[in-house]
Parts: structure tokens; sequence; C-alpha cells
């Protein structure tokens, strides 16, 4: 079966004043019909980017992208204006951390899913209108007919990332993207739209592409899972096994430093030193070398292909993939 | 044991929007009689949802903001800005704060050492000395002296910029430091670093932290005991261990329960909680989480429940707990089905 989604080679950088950003380094990954894919890492390695990329969102005048990315076989950098906007919302369709982002805060949340329904499917206002109240129904907002005429910031914050879902959800996507969309949610509010989103994206057979920071979370969500480090995948394969055996030393080194229950207090953390290096160059060799307890001269050359062992892989040249 | 820091009935409104006569409108119930004590040395961690009141906890504590009622002592020493209070100024000696924002609370004019040095002089140390425990407290953070001292705040890393904030915080010699979400902005590869340099810290100047945070498991790492607020009110604290094993309010059984599994191939099954945390503007009556517990009967939403032992110094408000006085009546009401609140 052929992936709905395929990445190849993606390179996205954005030309500024004070030179370049090498923001995605060579990125190539695909996604199967109904899988969920965990994009993570930290802050500025590159994951928001690359998921941008699929929709090309990015300022068009200082950012240069390369490579294809192919939504059920069409590359969407290729793509006429037209052909974009009847893609976007319809057969890819995102959310993000801030839910302001996907709403306009002079329309009701009701209009807006309509909206977005009426542009894409041949309906008129009342089918419309019926299917945004069924969304909001389906996201359990509490008294959904009332809320159909609420404005966004009239919602408290787990509900209005309830309704960002339910808009992006309401043309039945064929693939999610889903930026950090619990980051700034309490604990409990978290779980709640976790558990929502991956019940909803069972229910319509979706992919869905998660970015996160939090091993916890990706361990929840999603069944394939790829480390991104300073732009680049550094390593990629089931979730399971890749977090419970982590081939490359940044996913070990990321595992061992996140605090989790069960860990002796009386002992230091097994922290990384340093930090995760600008990207205002094209960093062809290990980015991570400076900060590898394992690196090795042969490191600071550029690096040769992945390291791999199927269904997994990973770009570090000592890594041992024969135990799987 | 005394304690090294006592809070008593701490409580603070704020009062928002304003009518035709300039008077208030509405008002938020920020944190309501929250009462505490700190060992000297041990780490007290404060959990709760966004809003419940863990940060203007922390702001009364520094006097940051006047407290509507409500007494902080130090060593049995009440301070505060009423007469027969010592004053705020020496509070501040002994007691100092670290901020989620690495970036904002530095001055971005002054130079790295500049910034450290400024509290000291404030504090009647001399120049050269002040800057010469600056550079000592760089170093001790970790950041080599010689290469940091004449930078400025944009010049740093988050990680650098926090490890600025800690060294200026700790340039006063205060014996207690509130650190609220101190680590949680940092990436976790570089949270590591500065939560084993507060391990360090601590033990080095026999500090005793306070450490307010929405992550959990760090809580649970870093903390000896743990507070748990919900809308403004203490609803359980004790020893941490106690706490996470056998949490005895609803509400604290629910969070803990709502952080996703570390380790691959454990599914948990979630307690999920209905609906959001209320609005403090009109907090609920009663026991203010019984819009969202699934334990909550007739009672609940009638009478506040009363704060009672659980076993040793582990305490917590809840009617179903055996030492509450109303126990016997909570026991024998049928429970009510609530509709999930919107
Ligand atoms: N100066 C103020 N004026 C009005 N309301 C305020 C003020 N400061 C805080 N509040 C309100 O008091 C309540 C408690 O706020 P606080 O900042 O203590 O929460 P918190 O527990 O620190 O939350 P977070 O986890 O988001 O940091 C909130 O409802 C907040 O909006
Ligand atoms: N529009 C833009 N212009 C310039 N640089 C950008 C832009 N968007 C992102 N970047 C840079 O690209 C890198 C990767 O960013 P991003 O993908 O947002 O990180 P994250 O992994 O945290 O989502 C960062 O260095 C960021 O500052
Ligand atoms: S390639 Fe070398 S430097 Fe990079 S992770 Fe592997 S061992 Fe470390
Ligand atoms: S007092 Fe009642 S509502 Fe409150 S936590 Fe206990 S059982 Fe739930
Ligand atoms: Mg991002
Ligand atoms: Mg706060």
């Amino acid at each position: 079966m052929n992936p709905v989604v395929e990445v190849k080679n993606l390179n996205v950088t954005f030309k500024g004043e004070e030179g370049s950003i090498f923001a995605v380094n060579n990125v190539s990954f695909d996604l199967a019909a109904g899988e969920t894919l965990a994009l993570l890492g930290e802050s500025g390695c590159g994951k928001s980017v690359t998921l941008k990329s699929l929709m090309r969102l990015h300022p068009m005048h200082k950012t240069q992208i390369e490579g294809q990315v192919l939504v059920e076989g069409q590359d969407v950098l290729k793509m006429k204006p037209k052909a974009l906007s009847a893609m976007r919302g319809k057969t890819v369709s995102m959310v993000f951390q801030e839910p302001m982002l996907a709403f306009d805060p002079v329309f009701t949340v009701g209009d807006q899913i309509a909206e977005s329904v009426m542009r894409h499917e041949r309906i008129g206002y009342k089918e419309a209108r019926q299917r945004a109240l069924e969304m909001l129904d389906r996201v359990r907002i509490p008294s959904a007919a009332k809320r159909l005429d609420a404005y966004p910031h009239e919602m408290s914050g787990g509900m209005r990332q309830r309704a960002m879902i339910a808009l992006a959800l309401a043309c039945k996507p064929r693939v999610l993207l889903a930026d950090e969309p619990t980051t700034a949610l309490d604990a409990t509010v978290q779980i709640q739209v976790l558990l929502l989103l991956k019940e909803l994206q069972r229910e319509l057979g979706m992919s869905m592409i998660f970015v996160t920071h939090d091993v916890g979370v990706a361990i929840e969500v999603a069944d394939r899972t790829a480390v991104m480090y300073a732009g680049r995948i550094i390593e990629q394969g089931p979730v399971q096994e890749v977090l419970s055996r982590p081939w490359h030393p940044y996913t070990q080194g990321l595992l061992g430093a996140t605090v989790h229950p069960g860990m002796d207090r009386n002992q230091a953390l097994p922290a990384i030193p340093g930090a995760p290096p600008q990207l205002i160059r094209r960093i062809d060799e290990c980015a991570f070398a400076p900060r590898c307890a394992q690196a090795s001269s042969r490191c600071l050359s550029p690096l040769p292909g992945v390291n791999t062992l199927a269904p997994r892989w990973t770009r570090c040249i000592h890594a041992d993939v024969s135990q799987a | 044991m005394s304690a090294l820091l006592r809070v008593q009935d701490l409580k603070k409104h704020f009062p928002i929007g304003k009518d035709l006569f300039g008077r208030p409108t509405q008002v938020v119930h920020a944190v309501e009689s929250v009462s505490f004590d700190v060992e000297k040395g041990r780490t007290l961690g404060i959990v709760g949802e966004s809003g419940c009141g863990k940060s203007t906890t922390a702001r009364l504590l520094m006097h940051l903001i006047e407290p509507d009622e409500g007494r902080i002592s130090i060593r049995g020493k009440e301070f505060g800005n009423i007469g027969g209070r010592h004053p705020v100024a020496q509070l501040r000696r002994q007691m100092q704060m670290v901020f989620q924002d690495s970036y904002a609370s530095l001055n971005p004019r002054l130079t790295i050492e500049d910034s450290i040095a400024f509290g000291p002089q404030i504090h009647g140390v001399s120049e050269t000395l002040a800057r010469q425990q600056a550079r000592d407290l760089l170093d001790r953070v970790g950041l080599n002296p010689s290469v940091f001292i004449r930078r400025y705040p944009h010049e740093l890393s988050g990680g650098q910029r926090q490890r600025v904030n800690i060294a200026r915080a700790l340039a006063i010699k205060p014996e207690i430091v509130i650190l609220d979400e101190a680590v949680s902005a940092l990436d976790k590869s570089v949270q590591a670093q500065v939560l084993n340099l507060l391990s360090d810290l601590k033990k080095e100047f026999e500090l005793t932290y306070l450490f307010i945070s929405h992550d959990l498991n760090v809580v649970q790492y870093i903390s000896d005991d743990v507070m748990v607020m919900y809308l403004g009110q203490v609803v359980e604290s004790g020893p941490v261990a106690q706490l996470y094993e056998n949490p005895a309010h609803p509400y604290t059984r629910a969070l803990l329960n709502s952080v996703p599994a570390q380790t691959p191939g454990q599914s948990k099954n979630y307690i999920v909680l209905e609906g959001d945390p209320p609005n403090p503007i009109a907090p609920p009556k009663g026991c203010r989480f019984h819009p969202r517990c699934q334990f909550a009967k007739a009672i609940c939403a009638e009478k506040e429940p009363e704060t009672v032992k659980v076993s040793g110094s582990h305490k917590a408000a809840c009617f179903k707990l055996p030492g509450s006085v109303d126990h016997q009546t909570y026991i024998r009401l049928q429970e009510v089905s609530h509709e999930p609140r919107g």
C-alpha cells in the first residue's frame, strides 16, 4: 500500500539579513494510512518547520524549500495556489498549540467550522451548521448547540482546544498535523484532549503527525517516532522500540535526562552537557558530536548514510544496531 | 521541630472590573486561607493546575503583593508592612525568588556581573566585594566568569540565563529560595543540568526551597514534601513518597494519574476528569472540587471540608476521609450523579 505522506530530502532554509538559518536538513519520512508518527525533539530542532512544510505554510519571500512532499502522490511543493487551498483543511488539516492561531476572533466558532465545510464540500449553510454542531458534540463540548454561537475568547482553554480539533476534523481529513496541541494545557485537560484525538483518529481512519517534546506524550499517541536534533531526523522506528532501546546517543541522553517516576533522588540526573548548536550553517557532520561521549574524529567528517536494521534506522556511525 | 518558614491563613482577593462608581464588579479568589510550614533544609513542592494560586502564594510570601490577611514568619519572626512586624526588606534578605521567564527578570541593559552584584550592594556590601562574589557565584553555577561577566542577557541561552538568575538570587545569601517554574521553560537536556545545580547548591549553602512546577515528575524527584492546590486552597499536603503513592484527595489522585507513563509498553487506565478547572471569580460553594469530583455527594456542595490528618504529617481536605467530622454524614448520603460542567 502506498503511504499517504512521503517526504523526501526536505531542506528548509530561511534567508535573513544576518545570514541564513538551516532549519531542516535532508529530512525524509513517510506515513501510512491510519498511522501516527511522533516528531520528538527539543525546542528549535525543526519540528514545526517540518510540519508546516506539509501544508506550505512558510513565509514565501524568505523561505527556500527543496525536496519533495508527496501527499497522496501529489507534490505539495509544486501545487498551484488553487490545488493548495483545496488541499489545506480538506486532505491535510492542522491543530496548533495556540488555538487562537486557528480561529478568527471576530467570528463565532460555529460559523467558522461551517465556513470551512462549505468551502470544501458543496453544501449549504444550514447543512454546514449541522455539521459544525455534530463536530462540537463529537469533541465533547458540553451544550454544543449553545456553543455554536460562542466567540473563541468566550471559551476556556481546554474547550477552545477541543473546538479547534472540531474545526480541523470537520472535513474528515486524511492527515492531521498536530503541533504540540496539548503542551499548554493542564495535566488533567491534556489527557482528555490526547485520548479524544486518539479516539477520533481511529473513528475517521486518519493518519497523524504529532509534534511533541514530551516523551510520555509520544508514547501515549504514536505508533512510530522520528527523533529530531538540529534540523535532522537522527533516529526513527516503532515508538516502543526506539524509546525502550534507543540507538542514537542523543536519544539515549534525552531519555536519561528526562525525569521520570522511580528515579533515585540521591543520584544526580544524567544530564547532557552543553546545548544544541545554532543552525547558522549547514551541518554535514554529526551535529551532536560536541556533546557526545562516544564521539570520535570520524564523527566530524560528513556523515555517511544511515545505520539501519529495518524497520529502524539511526544516523550515528558508532551505533550498534545489531541488537534490536 | 519548629518550622523555618511558617505561613498562616494567607488570603488574597483581586478586585477586577469597575462599575460606574469605580467599584470593582468582580473578585478573583486567588488565594484562600493557605497555611503551611517548611522545615530548614527541606524542599516543598507546590503543584496544581494553572490559575490555582501557586505564583500568587509565592508573590505574597515575598511581599511583592500585599496579602489581605495572614502571617508570614521565619524562625518565629513575623514580617510585613504592619506595625509590630519586621520590615519586608529584612524578609527579602532571607528569602529570594527565581521566576520562569529568565529573560524578563534580568535587566537587559546590565551586564551579567552588574546584575548579580546589584542586590548585595543595595544591602550594603561594598562594590569590590559584591563583584568578587558575583564572579565566584558565576563559577559556582557553571558559567566561566572570564567568558560571561561582560555579557548581556540577550547574549545567553535560556539555560545560561536561568543559571544567572539563580546566581543572582543566591548573591543575597538567602536561606529560602522560591523557584517558580524555574526550570519549566528549559529543554529536558538542559533542565537536568539546572536541576543538578539546584541540588548541589542546596547542599552547599544549606538552602530551603519552595519549588513550584506543573511538571509532576520533576516535583516528585526534587521535593521532600508536596502541597497540592486547587482554586486557591491547599487540598492535600505531605511527604512526597506518601502523597504520590497514596494520594488521599480525589483531585490529587486524578492529577497524578493524568501524567502519561514515561515507559513504553505501560498502558495506563486514566481517571479522566470532566471539564476544565473552574473560574476563580466564582468558586463553587462547599468543596471547591465538587463539580468535577466523581465522589461528590450533597454535603460536598454545601459544606467546605476541613483539613484532616491522613497519617503522620500527610493531610487532606475531603469528607471521604475517616478523620473528617462529617465523614459519617457523607457515608450515609447517596451519590449524586452530576452533569459534566461546561
Ligand atoms: N494582579 C492580578 N489581578 C487579578 N487577578 C489576578 C492577579 N494576579 C493573579 N490573578 C488571578 O489569580 C489566580 C491565581 O493566579 P496565579 O498566578 O497564582 O496562578 P498559578 O497557580 O501560578 O498559575 P500558573 O500555573 O498558570 O502559573 C488566577 O485566576 C489569576 O488570573
Ligand atoms: N519563519 C522563520 N524565519 C526564520 N527562522 C525560523 C522561522 N521559523 C522557524 N525558524 C527557525 O528554525 C528553527 C527550527 O524551528 P522550529 O521548527 O519552529 O522548532 P521546533 O522544533 O521547536 O518546532 C529554529 O532555529 C527557528 O528559530
Ligand atoms: S555519530 Fe559520533 S558524535 Fe554523532 S552521535 Fe554517533 S558517536 Fe556521537
Ligand atoms: S469533599 Fe466531596 S467533592 Fe470534595 S473531594 Fe471529597 S468527595 Fe469530592
Ligand atoms: Mg514548534
Ligand atoms: Mg504561576
